[in-house]
Parts: C-alpha cells; structure tokens; sequence
C-alpha cells in the first residue's frame, strides 16, 4: 500500500513538475527518464539472470539507428504516429538480441561478458564504414513530424512522450519479474543445474531473457534518438556500455528498483555538476570503486536494509552515530573536492604555462579563499579533512554495528547482502 | 501530501524564474571539442573566440550589455555537440561558434535549424569558423548559418595552382585524407584538379578519424605507390602522427596540405618538412600591424593555424554587432543576420566579405612553403611557414552551389 | 614488395608491443582468475610515469623506474582493494577493476590535460637503423622490439627455470595444494599481479615514447590486449605472443589490402550482385580492418573458448 502510494506521488511529481521547469532541467529528465530504462532493461540480465554484458550499448544504439531510419522514413511521407517511434527501437532490438543471445548464451560468467563485448565492438568498428545504415563517421539525423495534431517540437512534449513510454516499459518489466517466467530467470540465476532439471533448456530460456532485456535497451535508444533526432557510431562506443553497468550497481543490481535509481541520481548529478567540474567522471569511478567495496547492493541496497530491519531498529539511538558518521563522510568528501579542484587548477595547461612564462605561481581559490599553490598548508588541509573524516566514520562503525546486533541476533555489516525483494 | 506539492511547486517556479529571467545580454555559446583527440584544435578556435569577444566587450558589448560567453564541450562527436546544443539553447545562447570538425558542424546547423523553424522569434545563429566540407554550404546552407573559412576545392585549387607556378608538383600525386564529409571533398577535389594541374592521381586512401596509432603502414602505402606530392587535409592528431611517421621514415616526398601549419606538426616532422605547401586563410609573416605581438600578449602564444581566421570570421560578426546594437535593445538573430550579409573586412592580405546567396565567407588565400627564411619559425625549430603567393578572393572561390536553396525571412 | 617488408617488420613490432602489455593480464586471469578490465591502465600510467620522470632525470630513469612504480601500484590495489571483494565473487572483482581504470583515465586527465604529452625518445635513440627501399627504418621500432623479446625470454626463463617459477606455477594451478605445502598463496598472487603491473608499465615506458602518450591510450590498447589474451588463452604465455604477433601483422598489412567480400564474389561472376547489396559487402579489407580482432575474438569465444594455445577453458 504504502509502496503503491510512493508510486502515485512520483507519478504526480514526474507528470506536474516539468512544464514549470527550465528547457535544461526538461532536457535532463528526459535523459533521466531514459537512462533509467535503459537501466532497468539491462538489469533484467544482470539483476535477473546473472549475466553481466559489457556491450549492451549495441541494442541501445541499433534501437537509436532503426528508430531513426523510421523517422528519416516519414519525413519523406510514410505514414507513422511520431509517438509509437520507439516500436521499431523495440523491435529490432528483441531480434538483434535474440540473435547476439544465442551466441552469448553459450558461454556463461567471464566468457559471456566478453562475447557481449566483442559484439558491442565489432560494431562499433564497422558503423563508421557503413554508409548506408549509419551514415559513416556523422551518423544520422532526422525531424520529429507532427502527427496526432501534436507538433513534437518542444522539449516538454518530448519529455511526455518519453515519460509514458518509459513507465509503460519499466512497469512491464516489473510485471515480467512476477511471471512464471521471471520466476525462471531468477532460477537461472542462482542455480542453472536445478533448472535443467526441472525439464526447462537453460539456453533457451537465457536468450529470450537477452532478447527481452535487448528489446527494452532498444525502447531506451530509440528514445534517446527520438529527443536527440540523431545518432553516429559513438552511441557503441564502450563508454555508454560501461555508463549503463555503473548507473546499475550505484543503484544496486539486486532490486528492481536500484538501477532506476541510480541512473536517475547520476544522471541529475551530471547535470548539476558536470559544468562545474571537469573531474566528475573521477567522482563517479570513486563512488563506485567505494560501493563495490562497501556496499555491493548499491545504494538501494543500503536503503533496502533498512527498510527490512525497521521494525527492529533503535532508531533513536541510531541518529547519533548516523549523523557523525555522515557528517565525517562530508568533511572527507570536503577534503577531496579541496585536493581536486586545487589539481584541476594547478594542473591546467593555461595555469602551468603562465607559471613557466611568468615564474609566478598565482593563488587558487576555493571556498572564498585564497590558497598559495607553493605553501604546504594548502595541500595538507585537504589531507587532513579526509584523514579526520575517515577516521571518523571508522570510529563510528563499531557503535553502529552494536546498534544494529542488539535487538535481533543476527550478524551485521553494512555490506550485508540483502536477500533479493523484487 | 499538500505540503510535498507546495515544496515542489515552489521550487519549480524558483527554477522556472532563473530560467527565463536572461533574455537581455548577447549569449555566445562556443560548442568546441574540448576533450578528446581532438582538444588541440578545439581549444585553438575557443582562445581565437574569447581574444575577439572579449575586445567586443572592453568596446562597449553589445546593446550596453556586456556579450556573455560560455564554453560547452561536444566530446569531439556529434551526439555530444547536439546534447550541448541544447543545453546552450536552454541556458539562452543566440549564437553558437563551432569549428573542429566538418560533421559537428553539420550536426549543429541542422540542430539549428530546427530550433529556428520551431522557435519563431528566438532564432539563433550559427557562425562556422572551421567545418569545410562543401555540404555545410550546399544542401545543408540555410539563412541563419554563416561560413567563415574555406573549403576543400578552395584550398586544393591554391595550393595546385600555385604548385605548378613554382614547378613543384610533379605529375604522380597521392591524396591520402579521413574519411568523411571533408576527407571526401577533398579526395574528389584533388581527382577534379588532376586535368588543369596537370599530373595523375596514383593513389586515394581514405582512413578512419583520429583513431589510427601508426601511420607508418600508411607511409609505406605512399612511398610504394612513388608520388610526386602528396596532398591531404588531415588535421589534428591525424596530421600530427602522418608528419611523425613520414619524419621517422625520411620521406621524400612534397606535401600538400590543408591545415600543415598546426602546433606540432614541423616539430614532429623535422627537417623533411622543409618545402611542403601549405593552403592557409591567413600568414601572419604578412602582418603589417601589431596584431601578432597583441595576440601573444593577451594569449600566451603567437596566433597560428585556424586562429587568424577565427579572428577574421569574429570581426566581422562585430561588425555586424555594431551595425545592429541599441542601446537596451532585444537580441534580434534575424538582424544580426541580415548585417552579416553586408559585412566587408579589409585585412592586410585583402579584403573579406559574405556571399548573399549561400553565406560563404569570400576571402583570399595564403600558399605558403616550409622554409627557414622566416621572422616567426615555430615549434622551437628553425623553420617557418614563408609566403609564396596571396590568391585574391575572387580567384580562390567558386560560384555557390545550386544545391543550396536560402529561405530567407519574409 | 617494399609494402609487405615495412608492414611485415613493423607488424611484428606492433605485436611484441601488444605482448608486453598481455602477459601480465594473461598471467593474471591464469592465476586468480580476474579479468583485469585496469590493465590497460598500467600501460598508460607507465607511459605518464616514464614521460614524467624522463622530464626531471632522463629518459633511461623513467624506463627503469616507472615500471616499478607501477609495479607498486599494483600491489596496492590488489592488497587494499581486489583483496576485499575476492569473497563477493568474480563479477565482483571485474567491475571492481573497471571503476580502478575510469579513475586512473581521470586522474591522467585531471593531472596531466586531455592532450597528448610531448613525451620523446633521446637523441641517441633517435636515428635510423638501417634502409630499406629508400626509407629511413627507425630504431627506435627496433628498441621497441629488443625489449619486448628480452622481456619474453626473461619471463620464460623466470617461471620454468627457478623456484620462484615453479611456485607460481603451482600456486596457478592448485592454489589449494600449494597453500597445503605451507606457501604463502596470497603473497604471490599479490606478487603476480604486481610483476604483471610492472610489465605492463614497461610497455607504456617504451612504446609512450614512440606512439602518442593521451588519456585515451588506455582504452585504445585496452580492447585490443584483451582480444590478445582471448585468442591466444587465457592464461597461456604462448597463446597470448602468437596472438599478439597475428593482431599486430594483420593490422599493419590491413590498410593496403582492398579486398572486399564483392571483390571475392566478382571472381565467381556475382560482383555486381554484391554491389547491389553494398553495406557490408562492398567494404575493403582497408576500412574494415579495425572489425577484424573483434571477429576473431568472437570465433575464438565462441568455437574454442580456450583459446589458441590455452588447455582449460
């Protein structure tokens, strides 16, 4: 019920905010929107079926390409509704990975990343040299066309369409996890010898979990081409297949709902930051390096922990120790936003060669002050922020661990695997 | 419930005011390649860009406003120059300066027009100050796209012409170029030039984009095929590395090219570059003012490779800016681009100015040659780039493309 | 004839390159079974580290002393980090890997600029070795080269002739057995992955000189190594120097072969039918030539997991 409720307030929020926005916050939840399907499509193999591709950018990209091929279609005169576009992202992208799924199936864990990766890059080597389909090194680019007596210019109407298209396809692939079927896949996940036993072909069943969850990477592309209305041979590049992995096990692969979420937070964190840092791919491979080693549920993980163990809980003992440890984790994350943006500074090409034609070494400025690049005090500041609230957030461990053994007698760690709730 | 969609709609009408509150002050957006393997040549057309803006704004800005700009990195790839496009457009850019790349251009004038043909009355500029292929001004020309550079025909017409005066050429040349859009112009130029400039097209090789290591295969290629001259209009790492390899190699063979005068390019090459062509918008060896020594004070170096043509291609955007500024006036694109049409800048290698019909910059042209006669050698060696000959603007251009068709504001 | 010497020589070259840099991948996966997405990383740190110190001593220095320092390197990450994870599994550790090489490729940029490094031979390396058809060859190609096989011959000699050697081998095959017999198994997994570091470095110290030192060199090379590593074995050191070799000649014979698959079906009289088809069809050999390992790759994956020279799969 509750759940239900939260649902219908994001609903509402993602369907009254945006026209209130500014066109950069629209084009962002757009991205958002499609980033998190994208997600959640991959972790129906990942989260799912226990099969970790390293080249899913492929059907997001032949998803974008035949979605494209339809539009550049219509505008020389075939008839077809500019909002159902992303059909044929869907389509070719459930029959490309139906096929790349029965090659890749065949292999299981390392083996099978590796397949997806070599498909991922094998096209993304011959798309530059393919004229005809992807339009060589600039790709492709087409027009929204009116139709339904919507014009499909602004980005607000954009947005609609992609919000509809997306809660349609992430609530399908919810839906897919209670079926039978997904019932399978997580079987198949956990124990492939059962399921062959119980008379099923787990190849089988593996290639239509690929192909479904390549027919919803399609939606997303497809998507993606028809906000962006183009598309080249970067869109296979590894760097969207890596992004995807990273947005899923920030989130945590292990709940429907963590890749959402994690596509969702770094994608308005790009936005929010990106323009204020060169170094925010840095803070995002920290943020993950740091969730792989402490929190491998990610951070629906975390979240999904407490939400199990509500009921058990101290809470009020708990706030303390919680705030001291978020407030250490802010003075270390202080201290290293100090130690990068002073490296960003100092190391800038323009700032090194003032400093070789001038031999002057100008001050940096962060937090309203100004630091003197030559003076050690500058340098360890930063360093000691981050030494101080690593040790604080060690010391605020051990209370935190007692707080969460005391009540019930179960073993607790942060990184706790949480058992897999859907 | 009540209070979460009170908090939600205060925050929105505080992020809705913040964006439309900047209607008033010119809004310049440089989409350049700023990471990547193209970052040289980006970062080049952006410090050209700020050295005019920033003396449109000590002259006063534009409407009493001082002009804002703002830098937007395209990742060197269309698919990020587009996504920068739009945020440039949210954050209010009435024009846009782009110029790495032939296919990001193309990528930003069709993302423009668009933008003008759904958003009448907030149109915005694009002013090109690199992308050459001959498209950008032919089926993709619109009204409100400017060129201020030159193209593959013009380039490979000066530097034939000119080659041949000097007895140079040969007969066997070998055309070695990237594989797109400008790659392709300026393979099918060198093939359309093979009659007047007398010589044979022994080989055409076009290659992947700024991702080859070693051009050594590809040196190999040339010195089995035997050319006279070679002529390419790589450019950035993909001129870089083909000068490395064919200095490694000792090449013996004369270059002709589009873009020779890029940071790096002499210095990698060594000595084998000396006699090698360069087609250019601009020499500053011929400076007869101040503006090189400006340039270094305000910038740290001396303006080379697209720099002095950007310079160009902005003056005359100020131009434009001063013939249309009022005093607490709207930004009006349609204007700027109507005294953009008219603009005519004199330089000390002749005169520039726009075509009406196909709004190409008409504009002279430098072949110059790789020597060590020279008052500015670059890249800490002896040699420099020595003038051979200026091609005056109506010789170096061609008449517009009939395949560009101009709608123009009624 | 001058075509298929240069490519040949130059090929080979490129390989020996690509093999310093996949046999410390391939002795890695072979003993902890880690596929080490961070790999390509050392290389590039090795290139940085050289261009770094060959800017505040020499040249020589930076050779020597940056493949330790990325040696160093590895032994931290696989002490502090790829330790911790080893329980949550494989994957685990892979995408561990994979966030230590997106921070590496940031820290480059951030340190050191999105642009290439001005990083050079010395002059004394700096001069051709020999001529060929009336062009200069290069010894530095040659260094490259030298290296790469001292570095070979040393590694063989390390892992079949010597004690070291011989627990290496046993703790790769039955970690168990060797833990049994009272060696430390941790230790020289954390010292395999070191070395394998440092080897790696080394082929960024040398080959950074010769080829462009960016931040994108790592990703480069890194898919590239990979295919080596499959193709050859995993965890074969054979495999992954035939492999290495293969890539390199192909790549550098590819650029003058306009084969295409319409070419092919014109000797039996269907060229015209190819070319009605284009797309793939009419694509030479030439400008197809970067598809080519990852086909290879697939086959291999796909027909013989184990490789060319690999016995598990």
């Amino acid at each position: 019920m509750t759940r239900l409720l939260l649902a219908l307030i994001a609903a509402a929020v993602l369907v009254a905010l945006p026209p209130f926005l500014g066109l950069g916050w629209q084009n962002t939840l757009t991205n958002m929107l499609i980033a998190a399907l994208f997600a959640a499509a991959f972790n129906l193999l990942m989260g799912q079926g226990g099969m970790l591709s390293f080249g899913h950018a492929a059907y997001y990209g032949l998803g974008a390409f035949a979605v494209l091929h339809l539009m550049l279609a219509i505008e020389n005169g075939f008839n077809f509704p500019t909002a159902l576009l992303p059909l044929a992202g869907a389509g070719v992208g459930l029959l490309s990975g139906l096929g790349a799924g029965y090659f890749a199936a065949k292999r299981t864990g390392v083996y099978f990343s590796l397949v997806t990766l070599a498909l991922a890059e094998l096209l993304h080597a011959i798309a530059p040299h393919w004229q005809g389909l992807f339009g060589g090194e600039a790709g492709l680019s087409s027009m929204r066309m009116p139709s339904w007596g919507l014009e499909f210019g602004t980005s607000l109407e954009v947005y609609y369409v992609t919000l509809a298209w997306v809660v349609v396809s992430i609530g399908l692939l919810y839906a897919y996890t209670l079926t039978p079927f997904g019932r399978l896949t997580l079987a198949l996940r956990d124990n492939e010898q059962r399921v062959r036993f119980m008379g099923f072909d787990p190849h089988r069943t593996k290639v239509l979990v690929f192909g479904i969850s390549a027919m919803f990477s399609g939606v997303a592309g497809g998507l993606m081409a028809m906000s962006q209305e183009t598309a080249n041979y970067n869109i296979f590049s590894m760097a969207i297949s890596s992004q995807v992995v990273l947005q899923t096990f920030v989130g945590g692969s292990t709940l429907f709902l963590g890749p959402v979420l994690g596509a969702a937070v770094l994608t308005v964190f790009t936005f929010l930051i990106s323009e204020m840092t060169r170094a925010w791919m840095l803070y995002q491979g920290i943020l993950f390096v740091l969730i792989m080693l402490f929190a491998p549920n990610g951070i629906a993980g975390v979240i999904q922990l407490h939400i199990d163990a509500r009921d058990r809980l101290p809470w009020a003992r708990l706030t303390g120790p919680y705030a001291l440890a978020t407030a250490a984790g802010a003075v270390a994350t202080t201290g290293l936003v100090m130690l990068v943006h002073y490296a960003e500074l100092v190391f800038a090409d323009a700032y090194r060669a003032r400093v070789a034609r001038d031999g002057l070494w100008e001050p940096v400025s962060a937090f309203g002050i100004d630091w003197n690049p030559l003076n050690p005090v500058t340098w360890l500041v930063p360093l000691a922020l981050i030494v101080l609230g690593i040790v604080g957030i060690l010391k605020m461990r051990g209370p935190i661990a007692q707080l969460w053994a005391t009540p019930a007698n179960i073993p607790p760690t942060a990184a706790m695997p949480a058992p897999h709730a859907a | 419930m009540k209070a979460v969609v009170a908090t939600a709609l205060a925050a929105a009408s505080l992020l809705g005011t913040t964006a439309l509150a900047s209607a008033d002050p010119l809004k310049i957006a440089i989409i350049e390649s700023l990471s990547g393997s193209q970052t040289s040549t980006g970062r080049l057309y952006a410090t050209a860009s700020h050295y005019v803006i920033d003396k449109l704004n000590a002259a006063g800005g534009y409407n009493g406003e001082p002009i804002i700009v703002t830098e937007y990195d395209s990742g060197g790839n269309t698919a990020g120059a587009s996504a920068k496009f739009k945020q440039a457009v949210a954050d209010g850019a009435n024009i846009v300066i782009q110029g790495s790349s032939s296919a990001i251009a193309g990528q930003i004038s069709e993302d423009v027009r668009k933008h003008n043909l759904r958003n009448k009355g907030s149109e915005v500029l694009f002013l090109n100050v690199g992308g050459e292929a001959m498209e950008l001004t032919g089926d993709k020309c619109h009204f409100h796209a400017f060129r201020f550079t030159t193209t593959a025909p013009i380039r490979v017409g000066a530097l034939v012409s000119v080659m041949k005066d000097q007895e140079t050429l040969g007969t066997r040349v070998y055309s070695i170029n990237q594989n797109y859009s400008w790659g392709q112009d300026m393979q099918a130029a060198i093939e359309a030039d093979a009659r007047r400039g007398g010589y044979e097209v022994v080989e055409t090789v076009l290659h992947d984009v700024n991702r080859i290591q070693d051009f050594s295969p590809f040196v190999a290629k040339i010195q089995a095929a035997k050319p006279d001259t070679v002529i390419t209009g790589n450019w950035s790492n993909d001129l870089l590395l083909l000068m490395k390899a064919t200095g490694d190699a000792g090449l013996k063979v004369r270059f002709g090219t589009a873009f020779l005068d890029q940071p790096g390019n002499i210095g990698n090459a060594g000595p084998v570059a000396l006699g090698h062509y360069v087609a250019h918008p601009y020499n500053i060896e011929l400076s007869r003012t101040s503006f090189p020594q400006d340039y270094e004070t305000v910038t740290g170096h001396l303006p080379t490779y697209v720099e002095p043509g950007t310079v160009n291609g902005l003056t005359m955007l100020g131009k434009a800016l001063d013939a249309t500024s009022v005093k607490g006036g709207k930004v009006d694109a349609d204007k700027i681009a109507l005294a953009l049409e008219g603009v005519t800048l004199d330089t000390d290698i002749g005169t520039l100015s726009m075509r009406k019909a196909d709004h190409q910059v008409l504009l002279p042209v430098v072949v110059s040659e790789v020597s060590r006669d020279v008052k500015y050698p670059v890249d800490g060696t002896d040699m420099g780039f020595k003038p051979v000959k200026v091609i005056p603007a109506d010789q170096a251009t061609y008449p517009a493309q009939d395949s560009c068709q101009m709608k123009r504001p009624s | 004839m001058e075509f298929v010497t240069l490519s040949l020589l130059n090929g080979a070259i490129y390989g020996m390159l690509l093999f310093m840099v996949s046999a410390g991948l391939t002795l890695i996966f072979g003993m902890m079974g880690v596929l080490n997405f961070a790999h390509a990383s050392f290389y590039m740190l090795g290139a940085y580290f050289a261009y770094t110190l060959s800017g505040m001593f020499n040249f020589w220095v930076g050779l020597i002393v940056a493949p330790l320092m990325v040696g160093v390197v590895g032994v931290i990450i696989e002490r502090t980090l790829l330790r911790r994870v080893h329980r949550h599994g494989h994957a685990h550790e892979l995408l561990l890997t994979f966030g230590i090489a997106l921070i590496c490729e940031e820290l480059v940029k951030l340190f050191y600029g999105d642009f290439p490094v001005n990083y050079q031979m010395p002059a004394e390396l700096n001069f051709s070795a020999f001529t060929v058809f009336g062009t200069n060859y290069p010894f530095y190609r040659l260094f490259i080269g030298l290296v790469a096989v001292a570095m070979f011959a040393a590694l063989l000699i390390v892992l079949t002739k010597t004690r070291i050697g011989i627990i290496v081998r046993g703790a790769e095959r039955l970690p168990k057995m060797a833990e049994a017999l009272g060696h430390n198994v941790p230790l020289v997994f954390m010292g395999v992955f070191g070395a394998g570091a440092a080897l790696a470095g080394l082929g960024g110290a040398v080959a950074g000189a010769f080829y462009p030192t960016n931040p994108n060199m790592a990703l480069d090379l890194g898919v590239i190594v990979f295919v080596v590593v499959v193709v050859g074995g995993l965890g074969s050191l054979e495999g992954s120097l035939v492999a290495s070799l293969l890539i390199g000649i192909f790549t550098s014979f590819a650029v003058g072969l306009d084969w295409s698959i319409a070419g092919l079906l014109g000797v039996v009289g269907l060229g015209g039918v190819a070319e009605a088809i284009g797309g793939p069809l009419t694509l030479t050999l030439s400008s197809a030539s970067g598809t080519v390992p990852f086909l290879m790759m697939l086959i291999v994956l796909l027909v013989r997991p184990a490789g060319l020279m690999g016995s598990r799969n």
